[in-house]
């Protein structure tokens, strides 16, 4: 029995070779021949996976997640020997074509908003001063500003925000020269004053 | 208050006092020493028309579903692949390698001799278990040769970086170790611990496993072959590697214990013919019409009678329930999966850390390693990609696959682009054998860190090289009782012993068993 199955998605037709298991003789279905891949590592409907590192991405902006895709495909995000994370997307990215980034940004663009969980726990009320900074770009209430290129944070895994911020700080990400928002960010985290002050900010977007 | 004495300092007491024969048979009491291990009987209470959710189709999933089915249990299982076997996958021609941004299709000759077992690879004779369901579904094995003196040892610091046969390496080592050792009987510490006629034994023993000479010197051996001759005239020694020589190759160690049969290596190990999936698929295809292929799990909700299954298929999702649940998702892709588990049980399905491994193979043109007098085994390299294997099977054929990369460590791997991977593994091997680049044909590589489904290669419990701690114990403890008594965690995983099929199959058992004993003991 070889169940020949059909993508719901189409394009890629260069991978649409015979069905591998007419090969193997045995049970099994066509690998899939799109790169809707995400959910493997950010889980199901890109709730984020802690175990992975990898944030929600259910709810992101589609000109947000469009750019990153981008940057990462292009080594402008994840190519720093210290960020981790960003050293495990940018091959996932690598390949990817302009109508797959498109394609992936329509598909995460289907799923249900859900907040993620707060796990970090730090002292909001210095976190609400500090956040004023961060409000100028990225909103009072943490919903992003796409005329300035800033995502919103509210509702994102603040264990990925704690990461992303300690990395802008450390020049792991946004040094590279090509990454305009990118090194915006380093400067202005750079007004945290230390790795507590980043704690607390975070603590506050959680209750945005 | 007195210390109580360890168990390994209780086996060095009796060592001392009852010899070595008293040590084994307490080691293997004591669980520090594999006994000769038997297979499970499996039996299951039959008819009982349960319906059982198997999550994964790894080979602790298919031993569930097999079990199950033979004693009448209504079993699905759901897989969020195209196929089934989980990290016992073979690639051939025609196979696809769906790693993620790195999708690749093997266009091999279509030839049944050249396959790569692309994650398990190996069978040694203590895995009972997983023997037993090769002989009960018919699947053929042969010899897998672990070990060959005539391979390889390269390491660009040793010998000018050009390799020597495995044989000059370990027989030279044997030397000077037994040379040194016996000189060090005459240290009166060490004589004092031994009687005359042990000591006398010993000496004994080192003048045969180095080959010493009368003066308990090592001068070559002819266990490295000869210099010339050998046949129709007198053999020749070669010359001695120099001990100085020898000890710049840092790999030295992988090379001496390949033969170690205990926790799995050996010399003389088996594979079934055709490939390791041939296990996965005698399995599957005895279950065939109760496996979903693409169908990743969405959701795991443990009822007070039952477990509610989500899963996707066709862009529809659909649930399953089922009395009870046996899971071999790796746990660090279940916690990407909505389910309802209390909070401890997280906590430590999130603590395992998925493990690291890559390999590459290709086609060989020719099988060049056969005229270097190499028929099976590993070269061992001083890089990254590790270990070259040569295929024990179709001994003179045309062509082989060649394993040109296993690495289990932290190699920078996963990140590498396709190109890049290929490159290196021609770089380090051609070091080995000069026509290397040449007879290699369309390499294949597999970072499981970033395979579709999977992200990662045998999961990874202790933190420290010391071993378990406490706190890593007492996890594995909650993960291997069920859930509400319906959701079963299985694979290597759910086990002290990852990597091995040999512990899958075990944690099935384990998780049939208790199954077992509560269907057993509910009201009729």
């Amino acid at each position: 029995m070889k169940k020949l199955m059909t993508s719901t998605t189409l394009f890629l037709s260069v991978l649409c070779s015979a069905a591998s298991l007419a090969a193997e003789g045995d049970i099994g279905v066509a690998a899939a021949m799109d790169d809707r891949y995400c959910t493997t590592c950010h889980g199901v409907e890109g709730l984020g996976n802690i175990a992975i590192e990898a944030p929600r991405l259910a709810g992101m902006e589609a000109w947000y997640l469009k750019r990153q895709l981008e940057n990462f495909r292009a080594g402008i995000r994840g190519k720093h020997g210290e960020d981790l994370q960003g050293n495990a997307m940018r091959p996932m990215a690598a390949k990817l074509s302009d109508e797959s980034i498109t394609d992936i940004v329509d598909w995460i663009g289907d799923w249900e908003y859900v907040p993620a969980e707060a796990t970090i726990e730090g002292n909001v009320r210095q976190g609400r001063t500090a956040f004023q900074a961060c409000a100028a770009c990225h909103g009072a209430n943490a919903q992003g500003n796409e005329a300035l290129g800033a995502p919103a944070l509210a509702g994102q895994n603040d264990w990925y925000l704690l990461t992303q911020l300690r990395n802008f700080r450390a020049g792991f990400r946004g040094s590279h020269q090509e990454d305009t928002f990118g090194s915006q960010m380093v400067t202005m985290s750079k007004t945290l004053r230390d790795d507590q002050a980043v704690i607390n900010v975070v603590s506050y977007i959680n209750t945005l | 208050m007195t210390n109580p004495v360890s168990r390994r300092e209780f086996l060095n007491l009796l060592g001392a006092y009852g010899g070595t024969s008293a040590v084994l048979q307490a080691g293997v009491a004591l669980g520090f020493m594999p006994s000769s291990s038997q297979a499970a009987e499996i039996t299951l209470q039959a008819n009982n028309g349960k319906k059982v959710a198997i999550l994964g189709t790894g080979i602790s999933a298919l031993t569930t579903a097999w079990e199950l089915t033979k004693a009448g249990y209504g079993c699905t299982l759901l897989e969020a692949s195209h196929r089934p076997g989980g990290r016992m996958f073979t690639v051939r021609s025609g196979t696809v390698i769906d790693e993620i941004g790195n999708y690749q299709r093997c266009e091999w000759d279509n030839d049944p001799h050249l396959y790569f077992n692309a994650g398990a690879a190996r069978i040694p004779s203590i895995h009972s278990n997983v023997l037993k369901y090769c002989k009960e579904l018919e699947v053929e094995l042969q010899v897998f040769v672990n070990e060959s003196k005539t391979a390889w040892v390269q390491d660009d610091a040793m010998n000018g970086g050009k390799p020597v046969r495995n044989t000059d390496y370990s027989s030279s080592m044997q030397g000077f170790i037994s040379e040194m050792l016996s000189k060090a009987l005459g240290d009166s510490q060490l004589d004092s611990s031994l009687t005359e006629s042990e000591s006398e034994i010993l000496l004994s023993m080192l003048r045969r496993f180095g080959d010493l000479n009368e003066d308990m010197l090592y001068k070559g051996s002819t266990r490295a072959g000869y210099g010339s001759g050998g046949f129709l005239d007198h053999g020749t020694k070669k010359d001695v590697v120099a001990l100085r020589d020898l000890l710049k190759a840092r790999n030295g160690g992988s090379v001496m214990v390949t033969t170690q049969e205990g926790t799995g290596s050996g010399p003389l190990l088996m594979q079934p013919v055709g490939g390791m999936d041939r296990i996965i698929y005698a399995f599957a295809n005895r279950l065939r019409d109760r496996i979903k292929f693409r169908a990743p799990v969405t959701e795991v909700m443990v009822k007070g009678d039952g477990v509610e299954v989500a899963y996707e298929q066709n862009g529809v999702t659909e649930v399953l329930k089922a009395d009870y649940c046996f899971n071999c998702i790796p746990s660090h892709l279940m916690s990407g999966i909505p389910n309802n588990f209390p909070t401890d049980y997280s906590e430590a399905l999130n603590y395992i850390r998925r493990g690291r491994a890559y390999k590459a193979a290709f086609q060989a043109k020719e099988r060049f390693w056969e005229k270097e007098n190499i028929y099976g085994g590993i070269t061992w390299v001083n890089a990254p990609i590790q270990q070259i294997w040569y295929p024990p099977h179709n001994i003179h054929g045309k062509k082989g696959v060649v394993l040109a990369a296993y690495n289990f460590g932290g190699a920078n791997y996963t990140e590498m682009s396709q190109e890049d991977r290929i490159e290196d593994l021609l770089k380090h091997g051609e070091k080995v054998h000069p026509n290397y680049r040449e007879m290699a044909e369309k390499p294949m590589t597999i970072a499981w860190h970033r395979m579709n489904h999977m992200l990662g290669c045998a999961p990874r419990w202790a933190r420290n090289r010391g071993g378990w701690s406490d706190k890593e114990e007492q996890m594995y403890e909650t993960l291997r009782q069920p859930v509400n008594g319906r959701h079963y965690l299985i694979g290597d995983q759910s086990t002290q012993h990852s990597a091995w099929m040999e512990s899958a199959i075990q944690s099935a058992h384990y998780a049939l068993a208790d199954l077992d004993q509560r269907v057993r003991s509910e009201p009729a």
